[in-house]
């Protein structure tokens, strides 16, 4: 591949939100459904 | 013991093979839709035809290997097969070979299908079986394990396709280029190496999953 | 069969804060302070990010695959809650990665998928992983839906190097660039802290959902609670 890719922050920035945006949720959920299941338990 | 099995599956096949005759106009409908989904551009057709073969085929796997197991739900025939002194083992080969066998004279039977509508004649038959054969083969083992686990389930019929076609995934690739070979020319010999993938994926899932089934219909 | 127990330390949320932090130095590193690449400019600060969720992929993958191997030979149900937790967190980061991979194909390649063997391989596990949490969800029986979970896992395990083998094989004719696997500035420290960072999150999500998953299991294993008042032998 020749030449330089210039610029493309808003993919970079897209990149990391989606992931932080996952684990974020992800993670808020985990807690979430464990307190649940401590409730029932 | 395997011999037995295997003739009783023959025997269930051949009294049901009005069945068969329905997949495969299902097939052969499918081939169809394909070249709608194209349109009238022989070119392209004739390029994607071993595609297309294989991907009919594969739809029409979900039909009959959920099929293969219907007779043992209905009767619970399932729980009295795994009472006989037979090995579970021997029954899931039996299965998988009935398949097997089945599928290849499906595919056999959509390649004048697809000759006409893909205008993807060749004069490799020989070698054309041999890639059926081996590819149905890649269906079959995966196919024959999932449809047992999944014939004892209520949603069996999205389950089976959605766990089964990850899996096949080489077996497709495989299937299609080999075919791809035979039908548009291999002017660098490749095929062979797509028939050794083929011949490999067979091998490693008709060892793994015939060992995997005792534990998959245990009670 | 022992109705499991369930641990309530608090070790994961140790572990959960550790790989937040490793996480926020590390990208703040790679974002704010490496230098941007030769060729591919700042687009390969994505690498810094990728790279890690790769290999903690692969690593969710082999957990899976050793908790459904302890099962089948154990019989222990516990193997059957970290199998379930390893899958889910397995799936949630192939769908990362191929996020991560179709962002970073765009800018690169000006394609949004390139049938990159490793990527491609990810998607056909995600969805082989999407698969078994189907199966899990329409089993009832514990022990069935254990057993039969792993025994797809392996399966699906299994397939992994043939399928990246063959898919390797079918693009070899087009193949482009490659999705780089090392990060070729001499920056590792941005992905030696993110590479940690992933790792303590999955492992902090993977216990956690574990205990999530005992608890359902105590739940189903439980004896039905006997109810005051009614008829020995009357349906209600």
């Amino acid at each position: 591949m020749t030449g330089v890719v210039v610029g493309g922050w808003e993919y970079v920035i897209a990149a990391y939100s989606i992931t932080a945006l996952a684990f974020v949720i992800y993670g808020v959920s985990l807690v979430t459904r464990l307190r649940e299941s401590q409730n029932h338990d | 013991m395997l011999i037995a099995a295997i003739r009783k599956e023959l025997l269930i096949q051949w009294r049901t093979r009005g069945q068969l005759m329905a997949v495969f106009v299902f097939g052969a409908a499918a081939l169809l839709l394909f070249s709608f989904a194209i349109g009238p551009n022989s070119e392209a057709l004739r390029m994607f035809s071993a595609g297309f073969l294989w991907l009919g085929l594969l739809l029409s796997s979900t039909l009959t290997l959920s099929e293969s197991f219907r007779a043992e739900m209905e009767n619970r025939a399932l729980e009295g097969l795994l009472l006989l002194p037979a090995h579970p083992i021997a029954l899931y080969y039996a299965k998988a070979i009935a398949n097997w066998l089945q599928l290849t004279i499906l595919g056999v039977a959509l390649v004048p299908v697809m000759i006409v509508l893909y205008d993807a004649g060749t004069l490799e038959l020989l070698k054309l079986l041999l890639v059926i054969f081996l590819g149905a083969a890649g269906l079959s083992a995966p196919g024959t394990l999932y449809a047992a686990m999944t014939a004892q389930l209520e949603a069996k019929q999205t389950l089976l396709p959605l766990l089964l076609f990850p899996l096949i995934v080489p077996a497709l690739l495989a299937s299609v280029k080999a075919t791809s070979f035979v039908i548009l020319g291999d002017a660098m010999g490749e095929s062979g190496k797509w028939i050794i993938l083929l011949l490999a994926f067979d091998l490693i899932y008709w060892s793994l999953c015939g060992l995997l089934y005792g534990r998959v219909v245990e009670e | 069969m022992d109705i499991p127990k369930v641990s309530t330390s608090k070790t994961p949320y140790v572990i959960l804060a550790l790989g937040v932090l490793c996480l926020l130095i590390g990208s703040y590193i790679g974002l704010a302070v490496a230098p941007a690449e030769r060729f591919m400019g700042d687009v390969q600060r994505i690498m810094y990010v990728h790279v890690p969720t790769a290999w903690n992929w692969m690593l969710a993958v082999l957990f899976s695959l050793w908790c459904a191997i302890a099962f089948l030979f154990r019989g222990d149900m516990k193997w059957d809650t970290r199998l379930e937790a390893g899958v889910e967190v397995g799936t949630l980061l192939a769908f990362l990665l191929c996020c991560q991979g179709a962002i970073w194909a765009k800018p690169t390649w000006g394609v949004w998928w390139d049938w990159d063997p490793r990527l491609t391989t990810t998607a056909v596990l995600l969805f082989a992983f999407l698969g078994i949490l189907a199966l899990r969800k329409f089993v009832e029986d514990p022990v069935k839906r254990a057993i039969w979970s792993s025994v797809a896992t392996i399966i699906a395990a299994i397939d992994l190097p043939i399928v990246y083998m063959s898919v390797k094989w079918w693009n070899s004719l087009h193949q482009q660039q490659s999705t780089p696997s090392t990060v070729s500035s001499q920056f590792h420290l941005p992905l030696r802290l993110n590479a940690f960072g992933v790792l303590f999150l999955m492992t902090a999500f993977i216990m956690i959902r574990s205990r999530i998953a005992a608890y359902r299991l105590r739940q189903e294993l439980a004896e039905p609670p006997v109810r005051i008042g009614e008829e020995a032998g009357e349906l209600a």
